[in-house]
């Protein structure tokens, strides 16, 4: 069965990107456009093995909804990387601080994304 | 890739408008922090998007305007009208790089380097553009052949805590060539037991010709918190080795890592022929945590930033037809269970009319946009526009949270920018011509948008010098559109205005005149199904009036009876209902009535819509309904009750009756005509339309 | 056979054409132009509206406008009997097709005609306006007009039609 990721980011563009390369690499795909939205979408999904989310977002921003996740007891351990920007620096580590596995600096290339996600997925 | 871009463009285009709109109201509160927020956000946003797509020379250049507005708001500058204004026309020429994004056009090309150099003087950069530092290369050690590194991995006891697989990583070193893994368990006492820790650590001996730089990489994530030592040894093939691979499996599952002076030891006793330089170790230890990253979780409660998709617009049509069909046949429901008296019924079919106006409403909702978004384009367009003539203006909006349908705001764009600029350019006087004859210095522009009956007005409404008929009629005499005989309303004066051809500005200029006349603005509204009007007065100002049928409606109406005929009065202008005798009504010649101690005008209905009979009772309901400023009664024989109306049009043939906006089929099947109040107060009204200051 | 005729239509196509009386005249449209025959339901008038839009009515959750087609013949308004019927037209005004109800008093047959048999109506002194007319068919000894509803039915029509001329044609039929 395909493993499936849940990918976070209030940009049209980033999620048409990220969902299309994961996609071509045989992932399934699930997209959320705020960690709100996320939060939903994941506790309906019946799980998800890795969580790719963006940090700048309106109503629940990617910290934010790290946290929460981090809450539930089925998500405790449950990979979770971090989209962010090289002038983010100290974000890295409060996300790591707040139970980020890992990141990905934008921009990126497909080849590294896939190896990141690769990486981390359960 | 070209949806990808398609997207990318749309979204950028959305951020832009964002942007101009956030910039124009720091113009107007330069001091509004989250303004300045917004601005800095967006511009984020649109250059992340626009390195993902490789448009190198678009994210550098968002970069750069971004860097401004992070040392506003660090308080490291102060935003300034220079700043402001070069801002703009960043926007402006980031308009169109999004579709020339190599800039092919020269045209481009040239103000791309120019304000680049502008931004520059800003942030204080000097000379070409700075290229960003590369991230420092450790030069990697020239060697023939795979290198042997001892890799020492402890992970820090609560790794699993952020979803690291620490296997994974091991998994990940040993990918990188021939390799031997010897794990240890740390040991914990029953009492420390904690079953959520990592306990295991390891010595990983691997042979790869890969750099020290690609080992540590596979350590990115969790170098800070675990720890990681590297030796990179001095021996070739000790992993190949079989008495080497012997000796250090006897560590396997031992508490401790095994030292790297004894792995030298052991290797020179295999001894090996290539003798290099002492190993080095490169400990990566955990770092401390910099000073505690401010948590900034802003919840941008203050933006309406709402998430949103995208949907195909013949969905939506689908479901607005779908959805009237439901109401339609929800009333019959409901008509059939007060029918049948049966109590059970009536409450399923209650519920259902409940679900049935909740689900139109958000069906209707969908299509429907705020006029606000369009008229903060025109912020900006008269804000340049009044600053190339020279002219002081105040651009006010009212009503902006009326709602379009989204198509038909984007065609209105271009007819009411065309209005907007007529009014700058020849209706508003310049500030001492305005203070000559006693008027504020600074003329008002004014666009209002509001709902009657199923229709929406919008007016752009300006003080300035008005429009003499007097000399729009002459002009139509010279140019032959009517004879000197004929006697005309000031209406049909003003209506000559929007005739082909008819232009009264003697040199057409260049913001009013690009060749677009009123007859096209005229021809783009009755496209529409819409109607425009003109009211004017010498030296107060003059009002365009602009009438759209809204495309698809459902309102809740006031279902009454004329005549035995029924009749919706929208809800929507619905004041308050009485009840006065007929005979109240039938000698009152002034046409007021005195009701809640006000004396309010009143439409007798049946007598204007011609109904011969007399009414049945003795009692008439008057409905009071609001029309601009001012409140008009109309009378008709019953309220039957509140209805949801689906308003059908009643087509071409009844066009000259248009105080009737609509039809709409009742639960039995029979018709129920909608009323334009708006029309009937001014058919049977003699008040003026003009809007009163 | 190649029409001798001053035809619109080239050649002679047969089509099928429905025939209805109006008073004692008899009318003939092309039943492609038809696209239901309604009995008469309730119509509900709109009030200060010219004489010959009697009002609207409920076709299935649709509003159609209900035209009296003896008012736009110059005729008295029609008189509802049980024969009296709406004939629910297709048809084409300004480049847009619009539906309407026709009141007819009430309708006859249904029939395969050439059109090539549709004679050109005559000039002189007709009753009614020239462009309402397409032709003349020549049925045994009755005369049956041919309609050209869109232009009969076109809305910018709103003119009166008393000021055409009332003469009745000689003609020798029932």
């Amino acid at each position: 069965m395909a493993k499936k990721i849940l990918i976070v980011d209030d940009s049209e563009s980033i999620r048409l990107v990220v969902g299309t390369a994961l996609r071509a690499e045989g992932y399934e795909v699930i997209v959320g456009n705020d960690g709100q939205h996320a939060l939903d979408l994941l506790l309906e999904s019946g799980g998800v093995n890795l969580i790719v989310s963006d940090l700048n977002m309106p109503i629940l921003d990617g910290i934010s909804f790290l946290k929460e996740v981090r809450k539930l007891d089925k998500y405790k351990y449950l990979p979770f990387l971090i989209l962010t920007t090289e002038s983010q620096e100290s974000k890295k580590m409060e996300a790591k601080q707040s139970g980020a596995t890992g990141w990905i600096i934008k921009p990126f290339v497909k080849e590294k994304l896939i190896a990141v996600v690769k990486k981390v997925i359960s | 890739m070209d949806e990808m871009k398609e997207t990318y463009i749309q979204e950028a285009n959305e951020l832009l408008e964002n942007l101009e709109s956030s910039l124009l109201s720091l113009e107007s509160n330069p001091n509004d922090g989250s303004n300045i927020e917004q601005v800095f956000r967006v511009m984020h946003t649109l250059k992340g998007n626009s390195s993902m797509f490789g448009l190198t020379k678009i994210a550098e250049f968002v970069h750069d305007l971004e860097t401004i507005y992070d040392k506003i708001r660090q308080n490291e500058m102060q935003l300034s009208k220079p700043i402001l204004d070069t801002t703009l026309l960043a926007l402006d020429h980031l308009n169109k790089i999004i579709i020339d994004s190599e800039l092919e056009e020269e045209d481009n090309q040239l103000n791309h380097t120019n304000l680049i150099a502008q931004i520059h003087t800003f942030i204080g950069k000097s000379g070409s553009v700075e290229k960003k530092e590369d991230s420092s290369v450790e030069t990697e050690q020239d060697v023939e052949g795979p290198i042997t590194y001892h890799v020492m991995f402890a992970p820090d006891a609560s790794i699993f805590l952020d979803g690291t697989n620490p296997l994974i990583l091991v998994s990940e070193l040993t990918g990188l060539g021939k390799n031997i893994v010897i794990p240890h368990f740390k040991a914990q006492s029953i009492e420390e037991f904690n079953p959520l820790d990592c306990i295991t650590f390891w010595d990983v001996f691997i042979e790869t010709d890969k750099s020290i730089d690609d080992i540590k990489d596979v350590f990115v994530f969790v170098e800070d918190s675990s720890t990681i030592v590297i030796n990179e040894l001095k021996y070739t093939n000790l992993v190949s080795n079989k008495e080497f691979g012997e000796y250090v499996s006897s560590y396997m599952f031992k508490e401790k890592s095994i030292d790297v002076n004894e792995i030298n030891e052991l290797a020179d006793k295999v001894g090996e022929s290539s003798v290099k330089e002492s190993s080095k170790a490169v400990e990566v230890t955990p770092v401390k945590a910099q000073t505690e990253a401010k948590v900034t979780t802003k919840k941008e409660a203050k933006e309406k930033v709402l998430s949103s998709i995208r949907v195909s617009s013949d969905k939506l049509d689908e479901l607005m037809n779908l959805v009237s069909e439901l109401v339609t046949t929800q009333a019959s429901l409901t008509l059939f269970s007060q029918k049948n008296e049966s109590p059970e019924l009536e409450v399923i079919s209650e519920n259902i009319e409940k679900l049935s106006r909740r689900l139109r409403d958000i069906a209707f909702g969908m299509t429907l946009v705020p006029i606000n978004n369009m008229f903060s384009r025109f912020q900006r367009l008269v804000r340049d526009v009044s600053n190339s003539l020279g002219k002081e203006v105040q651009f006010v909006t009212e009503g902006g949270e009326t709602e379009l349908d989204k198509s038909i705001i984007e065609t209105l764009t271009d007819p009411l920018m065309h209005i907007i600029r007529n009014s700058l350019d020849h209706g508003l006087e310049l500030p001492e011509t305005r203070e000559e004859q006693n008027k504020p210095r600074k003329g008002t522009v004014k666009l209002k948008a509001f709902y009657s009956g199923i229709s929406v007005y919008i007016q752009i409404i300006d003080d300035g010098k008005g429009i003499d008929a007097e000399i729009i009629r002459n002009k139509a005499i010279a140019k032959g559109f009517v004879s000197p005989e004929q006697e005309l309303s000031d209406k049909e004066i003003f209506d000559f205005i929007f005739y082909p051809g008819f232009s009264t500005a003697e040199v057409v200029t260049d913001i009013s005149g690009r060749g677009v006349g009123m007859d096209v603005v005229k021809r783009n509204i009755t496209d529409l199904k819409g109607s425009i009007v003109v009211e004017s007065a010498v030296g107060v100002g003059t009002t365009l009036t602009i009438k759209l049928p809204l495309s698809l409606s459902i309102i809740d109406g006031l279902l009454v009876e004329i005549a035995k005929v029924n009749y919706i009065i929208p809800l929507s202008v619905v004041n308050k209902c009485y009840e006065v005798s007929n005979s109240e009504m039938k000698g009152n010649f002034n046409k007021l009535l005195v009701l809640d101690d006000k004396q309010i005008p009143f439409i007798n209905i049946r007598r204007e819509f011609g109904y011969k009979q007399q009414p049945d009772e003795e009692k008439s309901q008057i409905i009071v309904v609001s029309d601009a400023d001012r409140k008009v009664g109309i009378s008709v024989d019953h309220i039957v009750g509140e209805y949801q109306a689906v308003v059908k049009p009643i087509g071409k043939y009844y066009k000259n009756q248009d105080f009737i906006s609509g039809a709409t089929i009742l639960g039995d099947g029979s018709i129920a005509l909608v009323m334009d109040s708006h029309k009937i107060i001014d058919l049977y009204t003699e008040h003026s339309k003009l809007e009163t200051k | 056979m190649k029409a001798e005729f001053s035809n619109e239509q080239a050649g002679g196509e047969t089509k099928s054409f429905l025939s209805f009386k109006l008073d004692n005249e008899n009318f003939t449209i092309p039943v492609m132009k038809i696209m239901e025959i309604l009995e008469v339901p309730k119509i509900t008038k709109v009030p200060q509206a010219p004489n010959f839009l009697v009002g609207v009515i409920n076709l299935r959750g649709a509003v159609l406008p209900v035209i009296d087609t003896r008012v736009k013949f110059s005729m008295s308004p029609i008189e509802y009997t049980i024969n009296t019927c709406i004939l629910v037209l297709s048809i084409e005004v300004n480049d847009e097709v619009i539906e309407v109800g026709a009141l007819v008093d009430s309708v006859s047959e249904v029939f395969e005609l050439n059109e090539a048999r549709i004679l050109p109506s005559p000039t002189i002194a007709t009753k009614y306006r020239a462009d309402y007319i397409k032709g003349m068919i020549q049925e045994d000894d009755h005369f049956l007009m041919v309609l050209d509803i869109d232009k009969v039915f076109s809305s910018n029509d709103l003119e009166s039609i008393s000021e055409y001329k009332e003469e009745k044609l000689d003609e020798t039929q029932d």
